[in-house]
């Protein structure tokens, strides 16, 4: 087991001991993953910041529920996406709902695209790739989020969704695919022969 | 290996997700297919557009903030009925947990509660009216027994006017007048 994972364990048993400060240790530790995470969902910062606060609390409520078997950060994560998903659902801001089963959606083909352009300045390239993330549909936009921008393992996109690691392979690999479909749908000069 | 062995292992590849015993075979063939090595080459071009992000901005007493309320008991549930808000043991038992969390709470009640009155005041005005104005047919049906009773009512009047003019002829200046509609 890891240096930080024992750690994480000993500040949860802290807090559930009524430790204020263990919990706001764990709070520290992990609000910038958090943070970053729900800001792919939504840009409107308060928005953010009302998703991120109460992961933590529905985290603090259902400490006694954590069992130690998927690492803290695992546990919290899954928390999160949930949280913020439901959030958006709430708030009437998703963008996309699943009108499809993405496993029965048919292969993709070979479709290429180019990098972001030498010029371009990074705040271009994030509108532009936000704006097609949220054009797909939900459940390609997590993978796709937490592989790409949040270096998740297949290992611990499986673990926060419940997946196997096959089908995380096969929805990353539909999710790039879809990605790709609608950057040259709005960027067609972003194609490759 | 076969390019078609080749291409489904390109992605996991990419993702450093693959063993050195994987990884070994494919790195070969990339270096030996020009096609396969294109498509590779396409992949890491895409992944440029999930590099470009800024550093989170965290605001300033947030994690003190959080754990504040959490030990006030707020659970980050929807606050739609703050009155079942479920309370951690290890919260309530603490002293002093009557905080910031709390008067949110009991604030957020009060607006609920406020709300909630205002609207059930509106729909029983909505309901009693809609009750005082009957619809279409229902209206020019009242308004004609309405008439009809008025009519008679007048009838009768003017028939006693007539009877009282009788009996006493001396009186007439007492009989009342009635404005026919």
């Amino acid at each position: 087991m890891e240096a930080a994972q024992v750690e994480d364990e000993s500040l949860v048993r802290e807090t559930l001991a009524g430790s204020q400060a263990s919990f706001q240790l764990l709070v520290e530790r992990y609000q910038e993953r958090i943070f970053s995470l729900a800001r792919h969902y939504t840009r409107n910062a308060v928005d953010v910041e009302d998703l991120v606060q109460d992961t933590f609390l529905k985290a603090f409520s259902r400490l006694d529920t954590f069992q130690g078997q998927s690492s803290f950060f695992t546990w919290l994560y899954r928390i999160a996406v949930n949280t913020i998903l439901d959030g958006i659902k709430r708030r009437g801001r998703s963008p996309v709902n699943i009108v499809e089963d993405p496993e029965a959606v048919a292969a993709p083909g070979s479709t290429r695209v180019s990098g972001p352009s030498a010029g371009m300045e990074r705040d271009e390239i994030a509108r532009i790739t936000h704006a097609v993330l949220g054009e797909l549909p939900e459940i390609f936009r997590a993978v796709l989020v937490m592989r790409e921008f949040e270096d998740l393992s297949y290992q611990q996109i499986a673990d926060v969704l419940g997946i196997s690691i096959g089908t995380v392979e096969s929805r990353l690999f539909r999710a790039r695919a879809r990605f790709k479909d609608k950057l040259l749908q709005r960027h067609p000069e972003f194609g490759e022969e | 290996m076969e390019c078609n062995q080749a291409q489904p292992l390109i992605p996991s590849y990419l993702d450093g997700e693959l063993s050195e015993a994987q990884a070994a075979p494919l790195r070969r063939h990339l270096l030996d297919c020009q096609p396969c090595r294109a498509g590779a080459q396409s992949e890491k071009n895409m992944k440029r557009w999930f590099s470009a992000t800024n550093a989170v901005a965290v605001p300033k007493g947030f994690a003190a903030r959080v754990a504040r309320r959490a030990f006030a008991g707020d659970t980050g549930e929807p606050r739609l009925e703050p009155s079942l808000t479920f309370v951690p043991a290890v919260a309530a038992a603490l002293p002093g947990a009557a905080t910031e969390a709390s008067e949110d709470r009991a604030l957020r009640f009060v607006l609920q509660v406020t709300a909630a009155a205002a609207l059930i005041v509106i729909a029983l005005s909505l309901g009693l009216r809609g009750l005082s104005l009957p619809s279409g047919t229902s209206l020019s049906a009242t308004d004609g027994r309405a008439e009809i009773g008025v009519q008679k009512a007048l009838e009768r009047l003017d028939r006693m006017n007539q009877e009282e003019a009788a009996k006493a002829p001396a009186a007439t200046s007492k009989t009342v007048e009635i404005q026919r509609p």
